[in-house]
């Protein structure tokens, strides 16, 4: 699959209604207001309104992996929230600077698979390139197994866009967060064809 | 089936990773295996610093991860240090003025 010519637009951003309306656009003030702030509100704007830093993933989405990952009678205070929330999007930078560049070097546009992996390797996150290949491969087999269910189109071969209008299919996925509120996220995968008979596979050598 | 929609699962939005990712400068098209390894690692990545942070804590009867946590490790870590930068390690107000007056007063030695 190649290029992605999409408008990143971010009122744009999420293909369903559904996916909209339980969206959490935390975009972080400058200021430290407190709990307010934290909450979901709709973003009407473009991204060109923010900074570059100041685009973060859902804080509760964060939290819940951290109090899963901490032992359970671990606690974790607020400002440590917000504080990996952004580490978070200066890991993505990190790696996607790294990966961008080693495509450039190589003449192409798409970043592929395995530049992330490369990067992740070359920035010392090489213990997570195994078990992310073992993700990698649960998750297109259990795209491909999906009866009716449109595979997910992999390989240069393709050439399709990557565009928003591909996220055509989102699943649903209801996860309960650490306060008790169901969230909703979606689970996208792209259409080439309606039905695709066979997957290519990419093998990671 | 359960183990399907285990594979299947992520619990970060997609969109969103990849709008940080496209916000890079010299960024033209990301496909959607890179998409989906960025977002898998993200969460590993959470999970990593989180519990690494957490078992390096200076309070170990607190039982609280807290942001000062958080820097000591980004300090002390070669795989975090990247984020030294964006955790400076907050010290007391108090400190600083204490250790600016020390400054000063070597200065005014000479």
């Amino acid at each position: 699959m190649d290029g992605d010519s999409s408008t990143t637009d971010a009122s744009q951003l999420g293909m369903t209604g559904e996916y909209m309306a339980s969206s959490h656009y935390v975009l972080h003030p400058q200021d430290d207001d407190g709990e307010e702030n934290m909450n979901d509100h709709e973003d009407g704007g473009t991204k060109e309104n923010y900074r570059e830093q100041d685009i973060y993933l859902p804080i509760a989405n964060v939290a819940r992996i951290m109090k899963n990952a901490v032992p359970q009678t671990g606690k974790i205070a607020k400002d440590a929230k917000e504080c990996v929330q952004e580490c978070v999007s200066e890991f993505i930078s990190f790696i996607t600077s790294e990966a961008s560049e080693r495509c450039h070097q190589e003449k192409r546009k798409t970043i592929n698979g395995e530049d992330i992996l490369f990067a992740m390797s070359t920035l010392g996150f090489d213990m997570y390139v195994d078990p992310l290949k073992l993700y990698l491969q649960k998750f297109r087999e259990a795209m491909k197994g999906e009866k009716g269910m449109p595979g997910v189109a992999v390989g240069e071969s393709l050439g399709e866009d990557l565009t928003d209008d591909g996220f055509a299919n989102p699943l649903p996925a209801g996860i309960i967060t650490a306060d008790g509120q169901q969230q909703n996220v979606m689970v996208y995968t792209t259409t080439a064809y309606p039905q695709i008979p066979t997957v290519q596979q990419i093998q990671f050598s | 089936s359960e183990n399907k929609t285990e594979a299947k699962a992520i619990s970060l939005p997609i969109s969103r990773v990849r709008l940080i990712m496209k916000s890079s400068p010299d960024v033209s098209s990301i496909n959607q295996d890179a998409l989906f390894l960025t977002t898998k690692a993200t969460e590993l990545f959470v999970q990593h610093l989180a519990l690494t942070s957490f078992n390096n804590r200076s309070q170990t009867e607190a039982n609280t991860l807290n942001y000062s946590d958080l820097a000591k490790t980004a300090e002390e870590s070669d795989t975090f240090h990247f984020l030294t930068d964006i955790l400076p390690k907050k010290i007391l107000a108090q400190d600083y003025l204490k250790t600016l007056e020390q400054m000063q007063d070597e200065d005014s030695d000479f």
